[in-house]
């Protein structure tokens, strides 16, 4: 340092030094972080899941028939077999409070489908007695506690279920009455002591039961197990020996078996099966360690159940307790080894070893964040489990998904609905496609338009008129994106629809009608068109404006003669190709011209940076103008060339605006011209400021932001190396 | 600012190898297609393609836009089957007969069918409708037709026959006019009073009660049950309250005092009460003075108000301030930072392999999708800075999120970092660009390193830093896809900045220009009606952002012209 500086100055000096130096290293480095944020936010979806055992409780009184928990884990609840409710503090033990349910003893408990906190009591007196059990948060001053609440349905009557022989709750035989409860109708299934199924419906008006006739099925074998389906509407009836019917019982006078098969391949024995979340599908195990899902397909050529997926174990299932509020389940073997799985994403979650038989209860909590296992000991056994994302995997995201309800496995994204009990599909690959789509139709448009137009620019044109050309089309460049995807699907997209023929004839007639110009040009005297050298683009404008108003003015007749009067219909006759508005012509088009200033600007600034003494040598060799272009200049500058179109591709693919007004935004995978598509940028618009916190989709859309991200830097990452060679190929020269 | 190399003469000054003489030589014999010369025509016509897009672009929407204020003649058509039509003539479309049912004529080539803006939506149904103009019998403009703007159901069309006060018959026929008008003013007075009234005391009050709600809550969390003094304000309030109210409802009664008459255009007379009329003119009466005049008005009107009717209708006020106060909000963030940025990149870091690939890192960050910074901004400003905030200085609000939840301050930090990169460059380049001769003069009087900087380097370095800066805010300006996940929304309660302390919400949500034209394009109710509007929202925010460009531009342009100068 200088010697003699005041303190003064040494001291801003310093300063100076010190704050650009920490502040401007800070923000460079902070916003080459944002990435890592994403990956970090986004990263938990493909962490393992884990069980750990919490420490055992247990229970005095009663066999244990039934247990759950509030929504928190702060109160749990076990329904013993004498009737009565106790409510237990899961951390110590302490009980908070019980109830008699029932005046008698109870023979087993099933919980009515589709709820998770109503239990139907079946009594040794051949009765059914209804409950809810439901918690509330209350505060005392800022103190929370909860509070705890049984209700009884059906003002607590009893319901009647004649004939059904209620055995001691032992073994399967619980599951010979299936409850179901929507909108105060209740559906009970039961088998009767003939073998026969009998179907009752109760209906709760002015809080009496009224009860239509009961409805009789004749199945071909014996019965173990039923399970009402989707809304009521099925049933399934299975046995032991992997016997399955499904019935259709929408309307129950007219109930019809519709399918009958075996759950069990290669005549292996059934060990257990349960029906997931919603009851589309059922996970049935059998005696060989094979865990098979079966999917109700329902279709025109009628339904049935159809094996979507297996999961091998060494030891056959003993258990399975599916979660209440996702497509999980945990399955747990003969040797006591619980094993976390996830129907959608085929995940082996994690394993945990129990060496425990088959518990007389079993329940998740409500959010899947702890299981209970109540053994026939009186051991109240809970489990801490941490899995927030069992429904993603790599491979579910790209490959072909077997989904509830669909024929076949698909590529699919339907990331929400207003059930409770849907299925999310998370699928990337025609968020990918739809992007790659959208990007392949407006680099087509614009690749031409864009080099051809830096060539002449560059190359041909009057210096006068390119002064006026170039800011142009750079102010073109800034114009926001909103604008052009509100005229595409507002303007553009009707304009099209109505006129189709007439749009792609433009494809050919503009250049056609622009080369017979050429022509006609090419015959008139040179003394004539020598002043006009270095317009062209000027005079080029007028006979475009012709052109196209000359085709739009004769559209009828075009496409009478193309397209047989129609040219939706020809598409869809002839080739197959469906219409919708709002499709990736348009799109293709919209984002052409989003693109065309990018790679125009960057090619033309390539081109029109070619030394000099090599045009001029080339020209002074005595070659035409047109050979040293395409011999010379083009091919000095083609890496420049190449390095726009990388960053205009790289601008097509994370285009949100333009995408999302100017297609209908489904997830199609066909790369139909007429069709629309979802990308992943529009899919994150659209989605991300619904989606809950951390929740499975919202680290899948940061996980699109990744992909986005990881695209587009490529592109441009490959883009400014070429550029960087090209730079210093020109400083050789 | 994406180029690859830049010439030391102003752009354009080199004349091209292909044009002017050096071309000129006539065409080779060997025949015109290998000449080139069709290729060369072509290219051309990739030129014209483009020129003419932009230029269509813009014409398109500034017809649009502009034309949605005139006011338009209002038809009055005799249709074959003896109805009669009252509206505007808004669209002439040619259709198929085939897909169009109701001519009998087949293979008659197109025909032509004219959209009417009937309004009269609550009367008559649909605002539009199509007519063939081949059942048009006849077509006439009454000068005595009028239109209603109204607050609800849109536009109302039709003849005065009477003027009412309070259901007592004031005026008819041709003095009616006359009477509405100065009743109208009356009206216009009372609105603007309950406005005003509403604006002043009604939101201070409700502001008031709000903070004084978080007080007594703030206090319960910190133990203390004194809270007898807040009561005693929350009485001071109410009575405020309550007197402000009983006044709207005076003012509202008095609003409603008078009524006109409108014979509709199927002969109905239809009682409409004056609170709803916002305006009242008869175009086919208006001399073309009077239209520009009205005009200029609905123009005023435009930009100075709010919206009506789920934004389809009335002004945009809030939007153009929204997005002007986000832009000026960035432009303060990023201004600083990015220039340090630069200043560190260029001046202070050590040149070597890692400052170059943090260069291309940053110059990718400029191609990086916007929305991805959007995804960025939520998942970390809103949810993460805010919700920390929240809990730190919020708490008495929870669960109800300040911070945590999007907001303008987090849209102008997210397009902070967005535009950054554009401010590095353009300084980096800035920076570059002054002569080596310059700096080390400057050190050679013995000037220190800082004092180089702020007195020589960043004076002359303005006009890039500025460029950067404008076109930082003209990207800003014209961006909307990350703002819909951080604070933008569709109709914003609140300005961000009024009368209450402490005056500037950077928490609050806000309006945008660019998105209203998404919103109302895209998910309103009645497009058709809105359509004009969003054209019109659309030339202003296009103007906005190509004057930012073109400033931009020039200052390159004379910022280039001055180095020549610096450098010979």
């Amino acid at each position: 340092m200088i010697q003699g500086l005041s303190w003064r100055r040494r001291a801003v000096e310093a300063l100076t030094a010190r704050v650009v130096g920490l502040g401007g290293g800070a923000i460079i480095v902070a916003i080459t972080l944002i990435f890592f944020y994403l990956v970090m936010v986004a990263a938990p979806i493909f962490r393992p899941a884990q069980i750990s055992e919490l420490d055992v409780l247990r229970l005095s009184g009663s066999q244990v028939l039934a247990a759950g928990s509030n929504d928190s884990f702060e109160s749990l609840y076990a329904i013993g077999a004498d009737g009565t409710i106790s409510f237990l503090n899961p951390d110590t033990g302490a009980l908070r409070g019980s109830e008699r349910l029932t005046p008698y003893p109870l023979a087993a408990v099933r919980l009515v489908f589709p709820s998770n906190d109503t239990f139907a009591l079946v009594g040794e007196d051949g009765t059914a007695t209804l409950v809810r059990v439901w918690f509330r948060r209350r505060f005392d001053g800022d103190v929370g506690y909860i509070e705890d609440h049984v209700d009884r349905l059906f003002g607590g009557e009893p319901l009647p279920l004649p004939a059904i022989p209620v055995e001691q709750a032992t073994g399967h035989h619980e599951n010979r009455f299936d409850f179901y409860l929507a909108e105060s109708v209740l559906k009970v299934a039961g088998v009767d002591a003939s073998g026969n199924i009998r179907i009752w419906q109760f209906d709760q008006l002015d809080d009496r039961l009224s009860q239509p006739p009961a409805v009789d099925l004749r199945p071909g074998g014996s019965i173990d197990r039923l399970d009402f389906g989707p809304r009521g509407d099925w049933l399934y009836a299975t046995n032991s020996s992997g016997a399955v019917a499904v019935y259709d019982i929408a309307v129950p006078d007219q109930a019809v078996e519709v399918y009958s098969g075996f759950l069990t391949r290669d005549g292996a024995e059934l060990s257990v099966m349960t029906p997931l979340l919603g009851r589309y599908s059922l996970m049935a195990a059998d005696n060989n360690g094979r865990l098979t899902q079966w999917i109700l397909r329902r279709g025109p050529e009628g339904a049935g159940l159809v094996a979507a997926r297996d999961f091998e174990f060494a030891d056959p299932i003993a258990a399975i307790v599916a979660e209440p509020r996702r497509k999980g389940m945990m399955a747990l073997d003969s040797r006591g080894e619980m094993h976390l799985l996830h129907s959608t994403s085929e995940r082996y979650l994690a394993s945990f070893p129990t060496g425990l038989s088959t518990p007389a209860a079993a329940a998740f909590s409500p959010r899947s964040d702890r299981l209970l296992l109540a053994m026939p000991n009186g051991d109240l056994r809970r489990y801490a489990v941490t899995n927030h994302h069992p429904e993603i995997s790599w491979a579910a995201l790209w490959h072909k998904i077997w989904y509830e309800g669909y024929p076949e496995p698909v590529h699919s994204w339907q990331s929400s609905s207003a059930d409770n009990d849907f299925e999310p599909k998370f699928s990337f690959s025609p968020l990918l496609f739809g992007t790659l789509k959208a990007a392949f139709y407006a680099m087509l448009f614009a690749t031409p338009i864009a080099v051809m137009g830096a060539i002449y620019t560059a190359y041909f044109m009057a210096p006068r008129m390119r002064r006026w050309v170039k800011p142009g089309i750079e102010v073109m460049a800034a114009m926001p994106t909103v604008i052009l995807g509100f005229l595409a699907g507002l303007w553009f997209a009707p304009l099209v629809e109505q006129n189709l023929s007439a749009v792609l004839s433009l494809f050919v007639a503009v250049p056609l009608c622009m080369l017979g110009f050429a022509w006609f040009w090419h015959l008139l005297p040179r003394r004539v068109t020598q002043p006009f050298d270095g317009w062209f683009a000027a005079i080029s404008i007028p006979v475009l404006v012709v052109t196209t108003w000359l085709v739009f003015a004769y559209d009828n007749g075009l496409e009478r003669l193309l397209f047989d009067g129609d040219a939706q219909a020809w598409f869809l006759a002839a080739l197959g190709l469906d219409y919708d508005q709002r499709n990736a012509l348009v799109v293709g088009i919209a984002m052409g011209l989003a693109v065309i200033p990018v790679v125009f600007a960057i090619s033309e600034d390539a081109i029109h940076g070619v030394p000099r003494h090599l045009t001029t040598g080339s020209l002074a060799l005595g070659a035409t103008n047109w050979q040293t272009l395409t011999r010379v200049v083009i091919l000095t500058a083609s890496p420049g060339i190449f390095s726009a179109l990388m960053i205009g591709l790289g601008r097509a693919v994370g285009e949100t605006m333009i995408v999302l007004m100017a297609t209908g935004n489904t997830p199609l995978m066909d790369f139909n011209l007429f069709e629309g598509m979802r990308t992943f940028a529009a899919n994150i618009a659209v989605e991300l400021p619904e989606s809950e916190v951390d929740s499975s989709h919202y680290r899948l859309l940061f996980l699109a932001a990744v992909v986005l991200f990881v695209l587009t830097f490529c592109f441009n990452t490959g883009a400014e190396l070429v550029r960087q060679r090209l730079r210093s190929r020109y400083g050789n020269l | 600012m994406l180029s690859l190399t830049r010439t030391n003469s102003p752009s354009g000054e080199r004349t091209n190898p292909g044009d002017g003489g050096s071309k000129g030589t006539s065409p080779p014999r060997e025949g015109w297609w290998s000449s080139g010369a069709p290729w060369i025509w072509l290219n051309a016509m990739a030129v014209g393609i483009g020129i003419a897009a932009v230029a269509g672009l813009l014409g398109l929407i500034a017809t649009r836009g502009l034309a949605h204020f005139w006011p338009a003649d209002v038809a009055m058509l005799q249709v074959d089957d003896g109805t009669t039509l009252i509206g505007e003539l808004v669209d002439i479309e040619f259709t198929d007969p085939a897909s169009f049912e109701q001519t009998g004529q087949p293979d008659s080539g197109q025909i032509e069918r004219w959209l009417l803006k009937t309004g009269n939506r609550r009367v008559n149904g649909p605002d539009f409708r199509w007519v063939p103009t081949a059942s048009v019998v006849d077509r006439s403009f009454p000068s005595d037709v009028a239109v209603f703007e109204r607050t609800e159901w849109g536009n109302a069309y039709g003849r005065i026959s009477a003027v009412y006060e309070d259901d007592a018959l004031v005026a008819t026929g041709s003095p009616a006019w006359n009477e509405l008008q100065s009743r109208l003013e009356r009206v216009t007075e009372l609105r603007d009073e309950i406005a005003a009234t509403q604006a002043r005391t009604i939101d201070t009050v409700n502001y008031g009660l709000e903070r004084l709600r978080l007080e007594k809550r703030r206090r319960v969390l910190q133990g203390i049950n004194e809270a007898s003094d807040i009561e005693e304000q929350e009485r001071v309030l109410m009575a405020t309250y309550n007197e402000a109210e009983s006044r709207l409802r005076a003012l509202s009664e008095a609003m409603r005092r008078d009524a006109v008459e409108i014979v509709i255009m199927d002969g109905r007379s239809i009682r409409q009460p004056l609170s709803d009329v916002i305006r009242v003119w008869r175009p086919n009466a208006m001399t073309v003075g009077g239209k520009l005049l009205h005009y200029v008005r609905s123009l005023a009107v435009f930009l100075t108000g709010d919206p009506r009717e789920a934004n389809t209708e009335g002004g945009i006020f809030p939007a153009i301030f929204g997005t002007v106060m986000m832009v000026l909000l960035m432009a303060v963030i990023v201004s600083p930072l990015g220039v340090m940025a630069a200043i560190y990149l260029r001046e202070y870091a050590r040149q070597g392999p890692l400052v170059r690939l943090l260069r291309i890192a940053v110059n990718n960050l400029a191609g990086v999708p916007s929305i991805v910074y959007g995804v960025f901004g939520l998942g970390f400003f809103v949810y993460l800075v805010g919700g920390t905030i929240d809990d730190l200085f919020f708490r008495e609000a929870q669960p109800a999120p300040t911070f945590g939840t999007p907001g303008l301050i987090w849209a102008s930090l997210t397009l902070a970092l967005l535009t950054m990169p554009v401010v590095i460059v353009s300084t980096e380049e800035g920076l570059t660009r002054i002569p080596r001769a310059m700096r080390e003069s400057s050190l050679a009087l013995g000037a220190t390193k800082a004092e180089t900087l702020f007195r020589l380097v960043l004076p002359v370095a303005s006009p890039s830093i500025l460029t950067g800066i404008i076109l930082a805010v003209a990207r800003a300006a014209g961006e909307v896809a990350p703002l819909m996940l951080v604070g933008v929304v569709k109709l914003a309660p609140a300005l961000p900045v009024d009368l209450n302390p402490p005056f500037i919400h950077l928490e609050r949500k806000f309006m945008h220009l660019g998105f209203h034209i998404y919103d109302v394009g895209f998910q309103s109710p009645n497009v058709e009606a809105a359509r004009p509007l969003v054209y019109a929202t659309a030339l202003l925010l296009i103007v906005i952002v190509i004057v930012l460009n073109l400033a931009a531009i020039m200052l390159r342009n004379r910022l280039e012209n001055r180095y020549q100068v610096a450098e010979t």
